[in-house]
């Protein structure tokens, strides 16, 4: 796979350059024209800077190179590898896979995206026009029963003039005798985003009294324009005759509460958030950042504004980089406390670059630790249905296997780990891991399928009796599911038990029911998985580092640390951010 | 000045009371706010004229729902016209936007198919009225162009004769053929739409083991009588219709009919490929439709049971693109069928929908590899049908093929 090409081509290329000069063959992906197939693929491997490369400058430049994708020097190595779970991972990975396979993201890019209704050309008027000059064009235009409706949403794309909707809407009652609900809606939205606050009162009267009630994309909108304006009060209003079939989406409560905090109203604002809160829904960014703006202003919120900070930390929620940026602003107007923040990156070991001081670790408790056990045998292995995943029979022999052998340091997920590369054989990739992991003086657990004991091309029975030797073995059934026994003997080994696997283990989180076990989850996962960063065969095996601290928003009396998303289209959910920001006091 | 006139006349004449402000304004010089704004007091007079509802103190969710409803449907959204209250009350059942926006999209384009069929109808109903009355015009006129009706001597074959010789043979098979189950098991496993599509793939299969010139016994066993899927079969047949099928229905499960070592349990997820097709087992095949994949229940269901399972040669056979290697029921109905027929699985697995391969792979393959360790041994194209582990170049080939 990647890594092992990569450190193949390391090797060439150092046989043709005495040191880290700058070769000409790294840079150029057209060195597909080389007559060496292995060359090319290796340089191409190359390009990707997913691969570590072994710095010995400073974490700066490797910072930089996480955040960047491009720039970088083969001089320069990484002081650490770079996780599977940092941020823009997975991004990256699929973007090389894309550029590898020959598919041109230009070409894709450049698809013409598809119509959607009401987007056929028409040609509109750029000034109020008189009914008899709409009549003439509605009796050049191709749908006349349409004709209205295209107009408008036209009007409503190109973001037109309001007087030429005004003008439409006269021709239309002239023509009809009325306006329907939908011509009156998307005029709604032409106000609303252009912001004509009277056209946006009386069209809220006209509704109010010509219609039953308001629908749901009405009152969002109504709920919308009236923040913005003196009227606010109203909004709240129809926030609650909302209420009835549907609940209010996030976006609702964030304008009402906007609008509260605009106009200096911070009770009923926190209210509403509670209110939110109440109902299951999920804050928007946004809504934060009204909040936080409003404390900036008006002193007295500082308590509610901690326990936002205490949610974030909660429910594991980054901040992106708008709300951030308030934050920072709150913590540094709080009166005669003097805060400054600073946005830093953290060591692998745990330490601020800024302020040096050490983060939570990402070890659980002993509590947390128990309840994860108990959740993960109870939800993950037997599930609703034992016999999905395993046996009742396999699963207490594994049981009984693990109770009878001493605690181990690492278990090992064989097929997993035999197929990290494809230039070798299965059992050969095995062995080395196995053998590496030995002489470190660890005692190992290596779990596979029943196939494996099978004498086959990639099988070899030599490696297999060597793995045996070197580490406890346990084989399930070929239809059976292996991860959850990793899982289970990961736990059950102790707190120092590592596992090793390129898996992210995603489904299996999945079925833990509630979000706080899936975050222990993370936590623990982050925390204990070890991934093979390179193997070449005939070489050393390396791992990824695990990092040593957790990434939450923390305090620890005379500091904050709050890691936020500088991209959040960069950053999987699988994933966690790299950049923080440090609050300090000054004394 | 034409419009202006024109303008107050229609305000005059719609409603004497609303004091015409046109006039008293300077023409020249407001005369286009004037246009603009026209229209706000025509509408605000046509509200007088509107009932004002009253609300009444118990309104149901079923009142809200179809509140929202309606007013989705005055906005332009996607949503039928008209709903019933069997709908109102499924729509209240479900609890987040998203899930009520799909199911009313789903009634709005049952709704629109039945309004096109019903305009199709009355058109050509209208188009053989017109015919009829030119023929017989004709006819009167004297000018007979187009002939009366011919008289023949070949008989007409009516489709029910084709019925009642189906009939015949179904019946003969559920006396001497050869078994085929449908395992009725997975109601808790289904949402509603997932039932109601198992039963329409049920209801398809079964049209076509009835059509084949040797048909299965089917059974439709671990059938509950209070269970959704005899509701589903009853409403989708009709009363009479089911009970008359030419099935086996029983709420005895497929253990309990047949011996065990007779049973073959037909799973994509198994590990044992089928070879050959063997007349003397009993095939059983689960009545599941999984839209929200649960991968592995019906290999649970036949491990519990410690049956034999067996998958289809998808793999030996064609070379896949992308797509589950789920088949519908009645598309396995379709090539067991075959496969019984004639032996061959070229022939039969035509019926495997062709978008999810690009062909037979021409390849003969003496020996199937029964268990995991195939992985070399295909060539490189072939996804062989892991338990999910799937290699990283195989499944970025499924990526790319998808972009």
């Amino acid at each position: 796979m990647g890594s092992l090409v990569v450190s193949k081509s390391r090797t060439c290329i150092k046989h043709l350059c005495t040191s880290w000069v700058v070769n000409p063959l790294y840079f150029r992906p057209t060195l597909a024209y080389l007559p060496q197939q292995s060359i090319m693929h290796t340089v191409r491997f190359i390009i990707n800077p997913h691969t570590q490369y072994y710095s010995t400058k400073g974490d700066k430049q490797a910072h930089d190179r996480v955040a960047k994708e491009k720039g970088f020097t083969p001089r320069t190595r990484p002081a650490f590898p770079n996780s599977v779970f940092t941020a823009g991972t997975a991004k990256r990975t699929a973007e090389y896979m894309k550029k590898r396979a020959g598919v041109d993201t230009e070409e894709l890019s450049n698809n013409t995206p598809a119509r959607g209704r009401g987007s056929v050309k028409v040609a509109l008027p750029d000034h109020p026009l008189t009914t008899s000059e709409w009549a003439k064009v509605k009796e050049s235009s191709s749908k006349p029963e349409r004709f209205e409706m295209q107009m408008m949403e036209g009007l409503l794309a190109t973001n037109a003039d309001i007087n030429i909707a005004k003008s439409l809407l006269a021709y239309v009652v002239q023509d009809k005798g009325t306006v329907s609900y939908e011509l009156l809606l998307r005029y709604l939205t032409l106000c609303v985003t252009g912001g004509h606050h009277s056209e946006v009162f009386d069209t809220y009267d006209i509704m109010k009294t010509c219609f039953k009630t308001l629908d749901t994309g009405a009152s969002s909108l109504f709920i919308k324009g009236f923040s913005q304006t003196e009227r606010w009060r109203e909004a709240l209003m129809v926030l609650e005759g909302m209420k009835k079939a549907l609940l209010p989406s996030p976006r609702n409560y964030s304008d009402t509460i906007a609008g509260a905090a605009l106009h200096g109203d911070t009770e009923t604002s926190w209210m509403l958030y509670d209110e939110l809160l109440e109902l299951g829904l999920v804050p928007n960014q946004d809504t934060w950042q009204c909040l936080f703006q409003s404390g900036i202003t008006q002193r007295g919120q500082e308590d509610k504004l901690f326990s936002v900070l205490s949610h974030m930390r909660d429910n594991q929620i980054y901040p992106e980089e708008p709300l951030i940026q308030t934050i920072k602003a709150w913590f540094e107007s709080l009166p005669d406390q003097k805060w400054s923040g600073k946005f830093s990156y953290v060591a692998p070991s745990g330490e601020c670059k800024n302020c040096k001081t050490s983060l939570e670790s990402i070890q659980l408790t002993e509590e947390e630790y128990a309840a994860l056990k108990d959740k993960v045998m109870k939800k993950v292995i037997e599930g609703s249905d034992v016999f999905k995943k395993t046996t009742p029979e396999e699963l207490q022999s594994f049981k009984s296997f693990v109770k009878q052998r001493p605690p181990f340091d690492i278990v090992i997920d064989g097929l997993n780990v035999a197929n990290t590369t494809p230039k070798a054989t299965h059992s050969e990739t095995l062995l080395a891991v196995v053998s590496e992991l030995e002489q470190q003086g660890l005692n190992i657990l290596v779990l596979g399928r029943k196939h494996m004991l099978q004498p086959s091309r990639n099988w070899d029975r030599q490696n297999m009796n060597k793995i045996k030797q070197k580490a406890h073995c346990f084989f399930t059934e070929n239809i059976s599911e292996d991860d959850p026994f990793l899982l289970y003997a990961a736990l059950h080994s102790g707190v120092h038990c590592n596992f090793l696997s390129r898996d992210l283990m995603r489904d299996h989180k999945a079925c833990l029911s509630d979000s706080a076990t899936r975050r222990l989850f993370f936590k623990w996962q982050r925390g204990h998985q070890l991934v093979i960063s390179h193997y070449v065969p005939g070489k050393r095996v390396r791992f990824q580092r695990i990092l040593a601290y957790d990434t939450i928003v923390q305090t620890s009396g005379g500091s904050w640390h709050i890691p936020y998303d500088e991209n959040r289209g960069d950053r999987a959910t699988y994933e966690v951010p790299q950049k923080w920001l440090c609050l300090t006091q000054e004394h | 000045m034409m419009f202006l006139r024109s303008c107050s006349l229609a305000l005059r004449c719609r409603n004497p009371r609303v004091s015409i402000r046109a006039f008293s304004s300077s023409r020249s010089a407001g005369k286009d706010a004037l246009d603009l704004d026209a229209w706000k007091t025509v509408m605000r007079s046509q509200a007088l004229r509107e009932q004002s509802e009253s609300e009444s103190p118990s309104r149901s969710a079923l009142d809200d729902n179809r509140e929202l409803v309606e007013m989705w449907h005055q906005a332009g959204k996607f949503v039928p016209k008209n709903i019933t209250d069997e709908q109102l009350e499924e729509l209240a059942r479900l609890a987040t936007r998203s899930a009520k926006k799909k199911y009313l999209k789903f009634l709005a384009i049952k709704e629109s198919h039945k309004i096109s069929k019903k305009e199709k109808q009355e058109k050509n109903k209208s188009e053989r009225e017109a015919e009829t009355v030119t023929f017989k015009e004709n006819v009167k006129e004297g000018e007979c162009e187009q002939e009366a009706p011919k008289n023949t001597f070949l008989l007409r074959f009516w489709s029910s004769s084709g019925d009642r010789e189906q009939s015949w043979r179904a019946a003969q098979a559920m006396r001497f053929g050869q078994p085929l189950v449908y395992d009725m098991s997975y109601e808790h496993h289904m949402s509603r739409r997932e039932m109601e599509n198992t039963v329409a793939q049920l209801m398809e299969s079964e049209g076509w083991n009835r059509r084949a010139a040797d048909p299965f016994h089917l059974h439709f066993c671990g059938l509950q009588p209070d269970g959704a899927y005899l509701r589903e079969l009853c409403r989708r047949y009709g009363p009479q219709t089911w009970d008359r099928l030419l099935i086996t229905a029983t709420e005895r499960t497929h253990v309990e009919m047949f011996p065990q070592q007779d049973l073959v349990y037909l799973t994509a997820d198994s590990k044992q490929v089928l070879q050959a097709f063997d007349h003397s087992k009993v095939y059983i095949i689960g009545a599941m439709v999984d839209r929200s994949i649960h991968s592995g229940v019906s290999l649970a269901n036949a491990k519990r049971l410690r049956l034999t399972t067996a998958r289809l040669p998808l793999d030996e056979h064609l070379d896949w693109e992308c797509g589950a290697k789920n088949l519908t029921l009645d598309q396995m109905m379709r090539i067991l069928i075959t496969l019984k027929h004639t032996g061959s699985w070229e022939k039969a697995l035509e019926f495997v929908p062709k978008r999810k391969h690009t062909g037979f792979t021409g390849v003969t393959k003496s020996r199937f590899v029964p268990n995991d360790s195939s992985r070399s041994r295909f060539p490189a194209g072939a996804q062989s049908r892991t338990d999910g582990r799937k290699k990283q170049a195989e499944r970025d080939k499924c990526w790319e093929h998808r972009d």
